[in-house]
């Protein structure tokens, strides 16, 4: 029986030692046992998908020590899926999300600290607004990687068919907008169709614009402030759908990608979606048609628009935090940050990486008026408001639809948005 | 949900909580209204096919495998596909609507009057075939015999229905309809692929709102006290349900 025990306690050591020496040897990267990386990538564009594993593979080829693994998942439902896999302690490596849910895994404890490790070269070559969204409590928790803006797509031939002379402008105010919506909107066609299905998103993402920020402070302390400059938008889309009827009301009930099957049919002249919808655009219009990019909006405020960008983030109980930290760095180096922005017809969040592209899509008109939009990205203090997921979607969505389906006024949103927050805030 | 978290306890805090949570109270009643006529609906439409597929009639065997076809979908496949049907501007339904010179510009499910009923339309044609099947089940056990004692007593279609079938089939129709209640009250995917609880909540299902507590507001205590009170309440409802429907049994005898 002694002798059993003794056995088993130098068999137990003599284990644990050979678990030492191989962590060790990862340590001092011997080429025999490399360490391996999970990377979660959402790319579901069948582009970007193809370019990260170009990416993955170079680096893979370069840095024999260390070998990402591509885990392939998808945005719908994704937010579930992390919290169940840093839950249960199965959350791979390398984390691809975006600024506006990640900050929520950041505040939790969950991503590790990236200040020291990104590149700073990097990070000073990203425009302030745009570091600033995933920065929580002066820690960098991500690396930006790919930013939408919200840009007006226009039927050239109905426009020039309305005689309408096509901005060119730097920037386009939003009276203008309401001007060329109120020019094309005849018989059947509407001016304007925009997808508000969800509305929360674009209203946070263009609020700036008008100063309309919503909150204030961060972390469980944010306040909500909806005044004016908070209605701003909203009542502009409202009046446009209901007091001019230059934007089509079906649409503020559809998805993006429903009004551009309508902007293809000509049943709206213009429509506002994701910048990304550029390439899909460009692949799907009928043949014949006619398109343009019109210059970013302005508002009252200027044409600032809420950085909500893609990000590559380190998870926190990972055991080779900086080996996936040199990863991230790879993979923001301008070359290849241009090649899956424009393979998902994204903004690159650095500047040396919009140059790359720039120079790449020089032929293509529309793609210079979509770039130019990168400029006016800021930082947004919704992104820092621990209760903006509970708030965007039991109380902020149902309201604008609301207000959008004219079941309630302008006061009764503003009432809402304030207590509802206030509610769940415990405020 | 953080990352190591300290657990405490809080007693009855979360359920106190809850009694004063408007919007979850709001949600229960159109989980209700929904349990409650989707259920009805399908007993009724249920029944009239159980009927139709029992009578003598060509292509019987034909007809009750094409009824089945519902249920051998999953739940989300048939949101999508009648999200599609009720396209606004590229469904069939319209398109058929506007043949027929009827107005063809419906927003079935964007629009705050029709999104309820529409999802409702799909609730009801999703759960049909196991009311019809039970049912089907149950008309095939009436003896032939009592039929024809009441036919030769002069009992016409209607008389017999009422009472030679209903009676016979009464322990069925409660035993499936309790049982649709259960599921109707706790379905998800369906009104989740659908509308996910839109426009304006009109068709936020307790359920829906219950997942959106646990995983999007990452309050899992709150969630399961939610899930907790609607275990309850429906175990009340069924109970008091059950109870009535033997005791009507009972005396009917």
């Amino acid at each position: 029986m002694r002798h059993l025990k003794v056995f088993a306690i130098a068999a137990a050591s003599a284990f644990a030692m050979a678990a030492c020496s191989a962590g060790a040897s990862n340590e001092a990267s011997s080429p025999s046992d490399p360490v391996e990386l999970t990377f979660q990538s959402l790319s579901d564009q069948s582009g970007a998908i193809e370019v990260t594993k170009e990416i993955v593979d170079s680096w893979n080829k370069e840095h024999p020590n260390v070998q990402v693994k591509i885990v392939p998942a998808g945005w719908d439902g994704i937010y579930d899926k992390l919290i169940t896999q840093f839950n249960a302690g199965a959350a791979p490596d390398i984390i691809h999300y975006e600024a506006a849910s990640i900050v929520a895994f950041a505040r939790d404890g969950y991503l590790a600290d990236l200040t020291e490790l990104l590149d700073s070269k990097f990070v000073s070559d990203v425009p302030k607004g745009v570091m600033g969204s995933v920065t929580v409590d002066d820690k960098i928790v991500a690396a930006p990687t790919e930013l939408q803006s919200y840009v007006v797509f226009a039927n050239k031939t109905l426009l020039d068919q309305a005689g309408v002379t096509i901005p060119t402008g730097d920037t386009m105010k939003w009276s203008e907008l309401q001007e060329i919506a109120k020019a094309t909107t005849k018989g059947d066609v509407f001016g304007l169709g925009w997808g508000l299905k969800s509305p929360t998103a674009a209203m946070m993402a263009m609020g700036p614009q008008f100063d309309g920020t919503f909150f204030e402070g961060t972390g469980r302390e944010a306040t909500i402030k909806v005044a004016d400059g908070e209605l701003s938008l909203p009542q502009i889309v409202h009046d446009m759908a209901f007091k001019d009827q230059t934007l089509q009301p079906l649409s503020l009930t559809q998805s993006g990608s429903e009004v551009l099957a309508s902007f293809y049919a000509g049943q709206v002249a213009m429509t506002i979606q994701g910048s990304y919808q550029a390439a899909n655009i460009a692949k799907d219009a009928p043949e014949g048609f006619e398109w343009v990019v019109l210059p970013p909006l302005e508002g009252s405020a200027g044409a600032k628009q809420a950085a909500n960008p893609q990000t590559l983030s380190v998870n926190v109980d990972s055991k080779h935090a900086e080996e996936a930290a040199k990863f991230i760095n790879y993979f923001v180096q301008a070359e290849n940050l241009a090649k899956i922005n424009e393979a998902d017809a994204l903004i690159p969040a650095s500047a040396a990486a919009q140059d790359i592209m720039a120079k790449n899509l020089s032929d293509q008109p529309a793609w210079e008026t979509i770039l130019k939009s990168g400029k006016y990205m800021t930082d947004a203090p919704y992104l820092f408001a621990d209760f903006y997921g509970q708030w965007k979607d039991t109380v902020a969505t149902p309201a604008f639809q609301q207000y959008f389906a004219q079941e309630i006024e302008r006061d009764q949103l503003q009432q809402q948005l304030t207590s509802g927050w206030n509610d769940i805030s415990g405020q | 949900m953080t990352r190591n978290p300290h657990y405490q306890f809080v007693g009855i805090h979360n359920f106190q909580k809850l009694a004063g949570n408007e919007m979850f109270w709001e949600s229960f009643k159109i989980g209700l209204v929904w349990a409650v006529s989707v259920t009805v609906l399908q007993m009724i439409l249920g029944m009239i096919l159980a009927l139709l597929l029992n009578a003598n009639l060509r292509f019987r065997g034909l007809t009750r495998v094409l009824a089945l076809i519902p249920w051998a979908m999953p739940p989300v496949v048939v949101a999508i596909m009648w999200r599609m049907l009720y396209s606004p501007n590229a469904g069939p339904i319209n398109a058929f609507l506007g043949f027929f010179g009827f107005p063809s510009g419906i927003n079935w499910l964007g629009s705050f009057s029709l999104a309820f009923p529409a999802v409702i339309v799909v609730g009801v044609w999703v759960g049909m075939p196991q009311t019809t099947v039970t049912l089907l089940a149950g008309l095939q056990q009436i003896p032939v015999e009592t039929m024809e004692a009441a036919q030769i007593d002069g009992a016409g279609a209607w008389s017999r229905f009422r009472y030679v079938t209903l009676p016979s089939l009464v322990p069925i129709i409660a035993a499936i309809s309790s049982l649709n209640f259960i599921w109707n009250f706790n379905s998800f995917s369906l009104v989740y692929v659908l509308t996910e609880g839109g426009p304006g909540g009109r068709t936020m299902l307790p359920m829906l709102f219950t997942y959106i507590e646990a995983f999007k507001n990452r309050n899992i205590g709150y969630a399961a006290a939610m899930g907790l009170i609607l275990v309850v309440i429906v175990t009340i409802l069924l109970a008091i349900y059950l109870k009535l429907q033997l005791r009507e049994g009972k005396e009917g005898k």
